[in-house]
């Protein structure tokens, strides 16, 4: 965590890095519980982040609340977020299966975006869940975790380009374009998954 | 060629109907509106021929209802010899011709053969069958809830159950689709393909194996 982070979060900043770390590691057992042969490995790579003090003061402003830490812990469920990122489509809800079923965490939400893209050609599917955090007057935590396979997540790194910078040329173009080129990833997503299936069921 | 006829004068449908067989043409017949409206919703036609009275929908209605689904299927209206606002209405509804009752049969396959051919550019484009939408110019596949881009061989297997709607076998998709230079399991992974990124888009069709071959039917 950044010094201006760190004292944004004040008490709050070493156990928010210790869940994160615990986190981790938790996500780690439950993939291994899937397999261990790294050549199966469902999850090409795990990213996580603690929330900048600058995007919870932006989004608690924005929903007309207090720029506090306390409020940044218990009114938005992203100060924590994980990013799974899978090599195959099938593998995204496997694991999150077992995210449903590990016994300390609940799901509050699951919103597919997968099955049910987002119009500009968006997908991942996200899982919004609480775990245990026992700090001060906390028992509980909101962390998000995203789950999407590498050609979603090299799209969305694409379009993230496209939304944050500004005074682009031919922005609808570049629109039309990404749309297309995520219609076309997520086909190619799912003909790598029935080869994969029917090279499993032989 | 597959048309859908639409006329309720039963005698008249039946004869037309063998005349048209006659030429080749593939023919649904119905007898109302309701019906008409049901099947062109539900298959693909290359053209269709409406009666503009009918019970229970009369054809302008069926026309609208068309066009407003974006179905551009040819549509040739039938009206009554002297209903000269019939026709006005008919064909600013979007309907591509009429002919007027009594007509001769030469002059309706003529009629039907020209707006076939003319709209052919366009219809071979769009296809649309139950909530799905595939465009054959650039292999995409849509429903409200999503879309893919199918590759050009997926596109074109999709196609053919579009349009034909009947039982393939997969030795019979070999031939029309890779000049038999295929072996079977390459149909059955296409095949394999087609129904997971239909199922994907949540379509409410899909292709599955039947004691006839592989068929486009309704998923449950």
């Amino acid at each position: 965590m950044i010094t201006k982070d760190r004292e944004f979060y004040g008490i709050y900043a070493d156990p928010l890095e210790k869940t994160q770390q615990d986190l981790l590691q938790e996500i780690h057992i439950i993939l291994n519980k899937l397999t261990t042969d790294p050549e199966q490995a469902p999850a090409e790579h795990i990213r996580s982040r603690i929330k900048s003090s600058d995007s919870i003061r932006e989004k608690l402003t924005l929903h007309g609340l207090e720029a506090t830490p306390l409020n940044g812990l218990t009114e938005l469920s992203d100060a924590i977020g994980l990013r799974i990122v899978t090599h195959f489509v099938g593998d995204v809800y496997l694991i999150l299966i077992e995210i449903e079923n590990h016994e300390n965490w609940q799901i509050m939400t699951v919103k597919d975006y997968i099955s049910t893209p987002k119009p500009n050609g968006y997908r991942s599917l996200h899982v919004i869940v609480q775990i245990p955090f026992c700090f001060g007057e906390l028992e509980h935590l909101n962390i998000e975790i995203q789950l999407r396979t590498i050609a979603m997540d090299c799209w969305a790194s694409l379009e993230h380009q496209l939304k944050y910078k500004k005074n682009i040329r031919d922005t609808r173009l570049i629109v039309d374009e990404l749309k297309r080129c995520s219609d076309e990833m997520a086909s190619t997503d799912l003909t790598m998954q029935t080869i994969r299936d029917m090279i499993r069921s032989n | 060629m597959k048309i859908l006829y639409a006329e309720d004068e039963k005698q008249l449908s039946m004869a037309v109907t063998e005349i048209l067989k006659l030429e080749g043409y593939e023919v649904d017949a119905v007898y109302d509106g309701q019906e008409a409206w049901d099947m062109l919703r539900t298959n693909y036609y290359d053209a269709a021929v409406l009666d503009i009275m009918m019970p229970k929908m009369d054809g302008m209605e069926v026309l609208s209802k068309l066009r407003a689904s974006e179905n551009y299927v040819p549509v040739l209206m039938l009206t009554a010899k002297s209903a000269i606002d019939d026709k006005i209405d008919g064909l600013s509804l979007g309907a591509d011709d009429y002919l007027s009752k009594p007509f001769a049969m030469k002059e309706m396959i003529a009629r039907l053969n020209s707006m076939i051919r003319r709209t052919m550019s366009y219809k071979h484009k769009v296809l649309k069958h139950s909530n799905i939408t595939l465009d054959c110019d650039t292999s995409e596949l849509k429903t409200e809830d999503g879309s893919l881009r199918l590759s050009t061989k997926e596109s074109e297997l999709l196609a053919l159950f579009i349009k034909q709607n009947k039982p393939f076998s997969a030795e019979k998709i070999n031939e029309l689709l890779w000049n038999k230079q295929q072996s079977e399991s390459t149909v059955v992974l296409y095949i394999s393909y087609l129904r997971n990124k239909l199922s994907q888009i949540h379509s409410l069709v899909n292709i599955f194996q039947t004691d006839d071959g592989y068929a486009m039917e309704a998923t449950d």
